[in-house]
């Protein structure tokens, strides 16, 4: 016998398991945040579905129909301030539970592994500082290292259009804006091998526009960083 | 050649027409035929992302490809249908000879089409059309990263057809507050008549703002402008602003027309009012002030705008089309429903539209829309609301006064056909994207990983599902038009005036109008009596 409440966990995760598991802080809280707004588009759906559904069924013509008019009822004001009331208060707590998460989305770190990150036509600069930096280019894309469970922050820019930087395992995104810094806040939570994407149209190559997040144990990324930086970076 | 000016008969009829009968048709003719040239470019655009790798295009080909198919389904597509519809139907709807100012009308035709060609020529220059994507975003649209003629070939194209929007808009509403006959107050109007009312403020407010922020690109293209170029002061996301300040409340604009439509047909397929006919008409004019600040929710990556500003509006706009939602079950409560063609499109639209709304609010979530933005997710929310929303409905309304127009109707058997078939190829086509986004797939890509192959080539055959369904529906019209049943004035049972007149309605609409004591005037007639005071 499975208990009950962990076989309604499973099939919740089976129901929600469309977004891959989070490998970051950030994309953890996303990914819980996205499971409670599934639920509740579910709880929507099937009432709203389901009351369609019902009245094209219940309330079809019948064949023995005499021809005569249906009652014609056409309005209530009792039940449109409900149903008025209704979503308001679902987007209310909606607003609440997002909030909630926006905070440790956004939050930003006291002292992190600072990645300078440019995106250009079409590639990546991953500049470390101290000399470590990696370039990668459409038939040569860039790997970087990063470890795990350390605050990373990835200030963005680019010299020439809009780009964004995505990892989808992160479940995060933020844009590359030419003329403005941004900053992503990523800790990665589990090591492994990530791809990344620029994520807004930038031009011809633009899907070739890609690079791997390889993270590692803290220890092993000081060895690889160190190394990186007695060979004066890869470019 | 007195007489010649006089009665033109043939080609120079329809190209020196008045007629706001005519004019609809020729806008309808005009935008269902860059629906089919916008699907076909989507169409190859599935074929090269039946698989990975490049097989089929190279990655400038298919940049100007996903760049025309979106500009040409907004613009040319979507918007001068809806425009179409209201140009046959609104005069009809409010008792009305023809629109306020009919040369404007035709002029209005004459420039949307102009600037249609005129966009979609790029494809005969030597670098191409343009391809920057619907959206435009600067410094990508800029004369660095895209010279060449068919960037500003898309501009003057934009910037004509946004012309010809802002002029139809004053039209229609001339028409509305000028042209109703005795009898018709505001409150007895048809609900399409009353979102095309709120759907002529939103295109003249918000067009100019797009037809400035093109013209300060074309400056910066041509003439030594710096707005959006951050090398000598300018900004991209002012570009973005402009873009989207038009772009959210014109995805109104491609939907309100048909939650009209579709709220005129349910009730007269159940036998019942409109349920809730004021708080429906509440509801259009909220989600019309509310379009205008939500603008920004297509920004929150961009790190330069308040994002918790821009959520809350974008969760409060879900409130009033819910409510739109519960006023059409309410409609078909207790009622006695039948399931001829247009209903059924009808039934479509409720169901696949709920889609589109329901992850419309996961992406109003800023923590959410990091996760998803510009992902195949919301290329599949969008899909949902315009094509599962407005295309869905459109058909209805197709089915629903195609006898109106043509005096015969559509054969209901390959209607219901072409329905199941893009019920089935529509669902296969844009659900799996929902996947994909989720999974990470970035939107606007020629190539992509292989783990995301097989979700691809399911689609790709959805979509070809979904353009064998809109053959039959030109099957359809090709022979319903000659042989098909014919219509009589009021095939439905219908509850609007354009019931009340001969299929087509002869030159000025209307021999006599009956009595308007209600807003079903058409159905006041048939069972002698209604009125609400």
């Amino acid at each position: 016998m499975i208990p009950p409440k962990r076989a309604a966990a499973a099939v919740l995760v089976v129901l929600t398991a469309c977004a891959p598991e989070p490998a970051a802080a950030q994309g953890g809280a996303i990914d819980s945040l996205y499971r409670f707004f599934f639920v509740a588009a579910a709880v929507v759906f099937v009432v709203v579905s389901g009351l369609i559904g019902y009245s094209i069924v219940r309330f079809r013509r019948r064949p023995d129909d005499d021809g005569s008019l249906p009652p014609q009822t056409a309005h209530n004001v009792k039940l449109e301030v409900i149903w008025f009331a209704l979503p308001t208060a679902l987007v209310l707590v909606l607003i609440g539970v997002t909030f909630r998460t926006l905070g440790d989305v956004t939050e930003r770190a006291e002292r992190p592994l600072t990645i300078r990150t440019e995106a250009f036509q079409w590639g990546w600069r991953f500049d470390y500082g101290g000399g470590a930096v990696v370039v990668g280019l459409p038939e040569d894309p860039a790997e970087i290292v990063v470890p795990v469970g350390r605050p990373i922050a990835f200030e963005l820019v680019s010299g020439d259009v809009v780009h964004a930087f995505y990892v989808p395992r992160f479940l995060n995104k933020l844009d590359v804006v030419p003329g403005r810094t941004n900053r992503l806040d990523i800790t990665v939570t589990r090591p492994g091998s990530y791809e990344g994407y620029c994520a807004e149209f930038c031009g011809l190559l633009h899907d070739r526009m890609t690079f791997t997040v390889k993270a590692v144990p803290p220890e092993e990324f000081d060895a690889w960083l160190a190394e990186l930086r007695g060979q004066g970076g890869d470019n | 050649m007195a007489t010649a000016q006089a009665h033109p008969g043939g080609l120079a009829l329809w190209l020196t027409t008045t007629d706001h009968k005519r004019i609809g048709l020729l806008y309808i003719w005009t935008a269902f035929g860059f629906f089919v040239l916008s699907g076909l470019l989507a169409l190859v655009m599935r074929v090269e992302l039946a698989q990975p790798g490049l097989q089929l295009v190279d990655n400038h080909t298919y940049n100007q490809l996903f760049t025309m198919h979106g500009t040409g389904m907004m613009f040319f597509f979507i918007v001068p249908m809806a425009i179409g519809l209201a140009n046959y139907f609104v005069p009809l709807h409010i008792g009305a000879p023809d629109v306020a100012y009919p040369r404007l009308n035709a002029l209005t035709y004459w420039l949307s089409l102009a600037g249609a060609l005129v966009a979609f020529s790029g494809f005969f220059t030597a670098t191409g059309a343009a391809a920057f994507g619907w959206t435009g975003y600067a410094p990508l649209s800029g004369a660095t990263y895209s010279p060449g003629p068919g960037a500003d070939l898309w501009i003057a194209g934009l910037i004509l057809s946004g012309t010809a929007g802002i002029l139809g808009a004053i039209n229609f509403i001339a028409t509305i507050f000028g042209l109703r006959a005795p009898g018709m107050r505001m409150f007895r109007m048809s609900l399409f008549a009353w979102n095309i009312l709120v759907t002529s403020i939103l295109i003249l407010l918000t067009f100019p703002v797009l037809t400035a922020g093109l013209a300060l690109l074309f400056i910066d293209r041509n003439l030594g402008g710096a707005f959006f170029d951050p090398a000598q002061g300018g900004d991209p996301i002012l570009w973005q602003h402009l873009f989207w300040f038009f772009g959210h409340p014109e995805v109104y604009i491609a939907i309100l027309p048909f939650f009209g439509i579709v709220t005129d047909i349910i009730p007269v397929f159940a036998r019942k009012p409109v349920f809730g006919y004021r708080g429906f008409v509440l509801a259009t004019m909220l989600i019309g002030a509310y379009s205008f600040t939500v603008w920004a929710h297509h920004m929150l990556t961009t790190g330069a705008v308040s994002v918790m500003f821009f959520s809350i509006t974008s969760y409060l706009i879900a409130v009033p089309t819910g409510v739109k939602f519960f006023n059409w079950i309410a409609t078909m409560w207790g009622g006695k429903l039948t399931f001829e063609t247009p209903m059924l499109y009808c039934m479509g639209f409720l169901f696949m539209f709920l889609v589109g709304g329901v992850t419309g609010v996961f992406l109003a979530s800023p923590p959410i829309d990091f996760a998803v933005h510009d992902t195949y997710y919301v290329v599949a929310h969008f899909h949902y609301t315009l094509f599962g929303g407005s295309v869905f409905a459109l058909f209805a309304a197709l089915y629903y006064w195609f006898p109106k127009m043509t005096g015969r109707r559509l054969s209901e058997r390959l209607g219901k056909a072409q329905f199941w078939l893009m019920l089935a190829g529509f669902n296969l086509t844009f659900f799996p994207m929902h996947l994909l986004g989720l999974q990470g797939m970035p939107r606007r890509v020629a190539d992509y990983a292989p783990r995301f192959a097989g979700l691809n080539l399911l689609i790709t055959l959805g979509a070809f599902l979904l353009a064998a369904a809109i053959a039959l529906f030109v099957i359809n019209v090709w022979r319903s038009a000659r042989a098909g049943e014919r219509a009589g004035d009021d095939p439905w049972g219908g509850y609007t005036l354009e019931w009340t007149t001969s299929s087509p309605p002869p030159e000025h609409n209307f021999v006599a109008l009956p009595p308007i004591r209600s807003e079903r005037p058409a159905f006041d007639a048939r069972n002698g009596g209604g009125g609400d005071g």
